[in-house]
């Protein structure tokens, strides 16, 4: 049951660390903000699900398409007017903060507040976990890489070019924002429906900076690295419980760590591969003489 | 012959500083125009308030017909306008190939779902662009770097990458900022053949800005001189860069203060 518990939190980081990394990642843009809409897809699966009886899975997916459309409107007015870089972060930030308190303070017997709403039927097992998890990585494995992807990228990468070549910025952005905002909304429906309990303090700020800070270890521009690194450093977190709050310091130190030695995260611009990991293995004795050589400041006796 | 381009008394202000300043211009269609001038006479800022990146103070531009104030970069492109940057301007983390498929697929051909479900006819029209995006390498003879990080690609190699990528976006009218910068006199001559065969090839209507005369010389029909923002002359090559007056403004007079 505990390990059960352990993948099915993986999961739901997947597919959060997933859409965000459309976002960020690929379009470029940063939002410290996400777990807002987690917010929104949990609440608002878990309430139709209670009082208009809508069934498990279409709960699921109103969820995503509730937090979808409040990207939307929140997208809309902030790229319309061109908000970028930090100025975006900070917006979002906002937004997830607002979520959360407009929530708290909702103390009517629906929504129930800051109480939060507890007796939630586990309708998410395992399987449905792991089988949505993997269409939905599956899903953002093919938009990358589609003409809608590679638009994204060419925006992050190039804004003024990919303008003067054709590409809608404000539409493309936009689009990826709505994905990332969905993934997120369906993510935070599937946790709601797995622990049984949701409160607004569940969806905190530090939620959305785990979110990126997974994101940033796992390499942006990537789908596996995301992937690799919201298991395992969920995993991590986990096991590592016995240490109480000692395991955020090495959470911390491992981000401090990874951010000195591999800036781009652990796949940085690739894909996992077998071959891939394979050829890293060959090649690890001759990569480690080379990080030793570099920590001693010599190379070959010079 | 068909008027391409009409631009009439374009002021473009930037806070105090008159950047353009009541500059008229035309092009016909199939025409290859240069305009010259020293640095800082507002040749760039020219372009950027042709392809929106600029809003005008006052004046008109109007592009076949409609006028192309207020309308945004992406639209500008798709109305058949396109352009290189003085300063690349490449994808320089993405592949040769898929800098020149951005243009060809800034509209994406199919929709969200075939997208996101992998269907085969997506991919097929991902192949088909791959080839067009292809022929434009080719074209521009840097085909063999086609998988290549486009960053890590030589200087000159990565302005002919922006000209094929401004290519792809099916322009009538394209605008080349200063392609010969930094580029010695063989590279030069080189440069000079290729526009030549663009021009006559895709049958393009070109305005190029340049410094580099021997460039010039050969391929326009037409100059405009620019200077302190200001039209100062216009006309055919031979008869403008002999002028003292151009002459002047570029070797150099002191700037005169009103």
């Amino acid at each position: 049951m505990y390990i059960q518990s352990v993948i099915v939190t993986i999961c739901t980081n997947v597919i959060s660390v997933v859409g965000l990394a459309l976002l960020t990642g690929y379009t470029g843009m940063f939002s410290l903000g996400h777990a807002g809409f987690m917010c929104i897809g949990a609440y608002t699966a878990v309430l139709t699900h209670l009082h208009l009886g809508i069934p498990y899975l279409l709960a699921l997916l109103l969820g995503g398409l509730t937090a979808g459309l409040v990207g939307l409107i929140i997208g809309y007015p902030t790229l319309r007017n061109r908000l970028r870089g930090d100025y975006f972060a900070i917006c979002m930030m906002g937004f997830g903060t607002v979520v959360r308190l407009i929530i708290n303070n909702m103390n009517n017997p629906i929504v129930k507040g800051s109480t939060g709403i507890s007796k939630i039927p586990q309708l998410t097992t395992l399987w449905s976990a792991l089988f949505i998890t993997a269409a939905l990585v599956f899903f953002m494995w093919n938009f990358v890489h589609s003409q809608f992807g590679k638009n994204c990228l060419a925006v992050q990468q190039q804004e003024v070019a990919a303008e003067m070549m054709g590409v809608d910025i404000v539409k493309t952005k936009l689009i990826s924002l709505v994905i990332s905002a969905f993934y997120c909304g369906i993510a935070g429906a599937l946790l709601a429906f797995w622990i049984q309990y949701i409160s607004p303090n569940n969806f905190t700020d530090t939620k959305s900076n785990d979110f990126l800070a997974t994101l940033v270890t796992g390499g942006t521009n990537s789908i596996t690295g995301p992937v690799l690194a919201a298991a395992l450093i969920t995993t991590m977190l986990e096991y590592l419980r016995f240490l109480a709050n000692w395991r955020l310091v090495i959470y911390g130190l491992l981000y401090v760590v990874i951010m000195r030695f591999r800036p781009e995260g652990l796949m940085g611009y690739r894909e996992f591969s077998f071959r891939g990991t394979l050829r890293f293995f060959r090649e690890l004795p001759a990569r480690l003489k080379g990080i030793r050589e570099k920590v001693t400041g010599r190379k070959g006796g010079v | 012959m068909k008027r391409i381009l009409d631009v009439s008394a374009l002021t473009i202000r930037f806070g105090g500083l008159t950047a353009i300043d009541n500059f008229s211009m035309h092009i016909d269609e199939g025409e290859f125009v240069g305009i010259i001038g020293p640095n800082g006479a507002g040749k760039t800022t020219f372009f950027n308030s042709l392809t929106g990146n600029v809003t005008p103070a006052s004046g008109s531009v109007n592009y076949c017909g409609t006028s192309l104030i207020g309308k945004i970069p992406s639209r500008i492109s798709q109305m058949g306008i396109s352009r290189t940057f003085q300063n690349i301007r490449i994808f320089p983390k993405m592949t040769v190939l898929e800098n020149v498929c951005i243009p060809l697929h800034s509209k994406p051909t199919y929709g969200l779902f075939p997208a996101v479900l992998g269907l085969k006819s997506a991919k097929a029209e991902d192949e088909r662009i791959r080839d067009e995006a292809l022929s434009y390498l080719e074209r521009l003879g840097i085909g063999e770097y086609r998988d290549y990080e486009a960053g890590t690609l030589p200087y000159g190699l990565q302005r002919r990458l922006e000209i094929a990528r401004a290519l792809a976006a099916h322009p009538t009218l394209l605008l080349l900022d200063e392609p010969a910068a930094g580029m010695n006199n063989d590279e030069c001559r080189e440069l000079v053949e290729l526009l030549k065969k663009i021009h006559r090839e895709c049958k393009l209507t070109v305005m190029l800005i340049e410094h580099h005369m021997d460039v010039i010389q050969p391929l326009c029909d037409r100059l405009y001189v620019l200077n302190l923002g200001a039209l100062l002359r216009e006309g055919k090559p031979g008869e403008v860069l002999s002028d003292p007056e151009v002459v002047r403004a570029y070797l150099g007079e002191r700037r005169k203060r009103k």
